[in-house]
């Protein structure tokens, strides 16, 4: 009765999908990654769609990896499969709005950078916190990260693992297309929204073929090094023990 | 460092890290989270703290706590004696 993702595509051509697991915080458990994913393979399908807006709950945009993903790559259980995100949004054929009023950390943070547009909100805070769990930064985060904040205050996030709060990130200056008060985000979304859907669906979408080729290199080259990263360091003993501790209640 | 000097790092740290929260407001037997304070903003504000005192707590002994008192009291005891 309450999916964890919602979707609705208008007659415009604005589609809306908003990441609603609120029990748990819209990590990316199996469940979740399953219907995300099915929802943005199914938008991909949709000829209609100019665009598309991603939003998340008001507290929280995503919170990124979940704790029993993250402990059976420890074990070597399974791969990382949350790349799977960054590549099927930068696959997206319309642009993507990410509009974070809630906060996004790892993997949350990163859908925002495989998007085209970003808004954020003054109060709420942003990271990619890998490092503080252990490990090396994953889902493209160590080539495209610097595409959205800028390539020394990607050094700073990934090593120092902090999360600003948008407001420090305006004053920074980032490639951040909006940093605002939380209630303004998701007009501010809707707005840019209607104004890409007064344009014509077939050159909004060759332009996006365009505009994402490089993303998507990037993402390949990202993904062979980062890989290799995660295979060396989720088996570090201490890695298992930071996730723990950091997870535990 | 005594008691008061670490509360006041502390509170510099909350007042920097929690929206429209002013210094008397304070009281420190409430818990950050009665100013607003969500998880993000407490691990900031603890982790502040803990950088600038140069004390290292793990977080399992961190996670009991509730107030800003008890907080402070956990520095105190972990405090190093030489300043």
């Amino acid at each position: 009765m309450n999916p964890r993702i919602s979707l609705t595509v208008r007659d415009d051509g604005v589609a809306h999908l908003r990441m609603q697991d609120k029990a748990n915080q819209n990590v990316f458990s199996d469940d979740f990654i399953r219907e995300l994913i099915e929802s943005l393979d199914w938008l991909a399908q949709n000829e209609q769609v100019k665009v598309l807006i991603l939003s998340g709950l008001p507290e929280v945009f995503s919170s990124g990896a979940d704790k029993q993903n993250l402990l059976d790559l420890c074990a070597g259980k399974i791969h990382v499969k949350d790349l799977l995100i960054s590549e099927r949004l930068l696959e997206m054929p319309f642009p993507v709005i990410a509009a974070m009023d809630g906060h996004a950390v790892g993997g949350g943070f990163i859908m925002a950078v495989c998007s085209d547009l970003v808004i954020a909100a003054s109060e709420s805070r942003y990271g990619v916190v890998f490092m503080s769990l252990g490990f090396t930064p994953g889902m493209g985060c160590t080539k495209l990260l610097a595409e959205l904040v800028g390539p020394y205050i990607a050094n700073e996030m990934m090593y120092t693992g902090k999360c600003f709060k948008g407001r420090e990130l305006a004053e920074k200056g980032t490639n951040i297309n909006y940093i605002l008060p939380k209630a303004e985000v998701m007009p501010q979304a809707e707005n840019i929204g209607l104004q890409i859907s007064e344009k014509n669906v077939k050159s909004i979408r060759l332009l996006k073929q365009a505009l994402s080729a490089s993303k998507k290199k990037l993402l390949i080259e990202a993904r062979v090094q980062e890989d290799t990263m995660h295979r060396i360091s989720f088996a570090f003993p201490e890695t298992k023990k930071m996730i723990e501790e950091s997870y535990g209640k | 460092m005594d008691k008061e000097q670490i509360y006041a790092v502390i509170k510099k740290h909350l007042l920097e890290n929690v929206e429209d929260l002013q210094e008397a407001d304070i009281d420190p037997q409430k818990s950050m989270k009665d100013y607003g304070a969500n998880s993000l903003d407490i691990i900031e504000v603890v982790s502040c703290a803990m950088r600038e005192l140069n004390i290292k707590i793990p977080r399992s002994e961190l996670a009991e706590i509730k107030t800003i008192d008890e907080l402070t009291n956990k520095f105190v005891a972990n405090s190093s004696v030489e300043s």
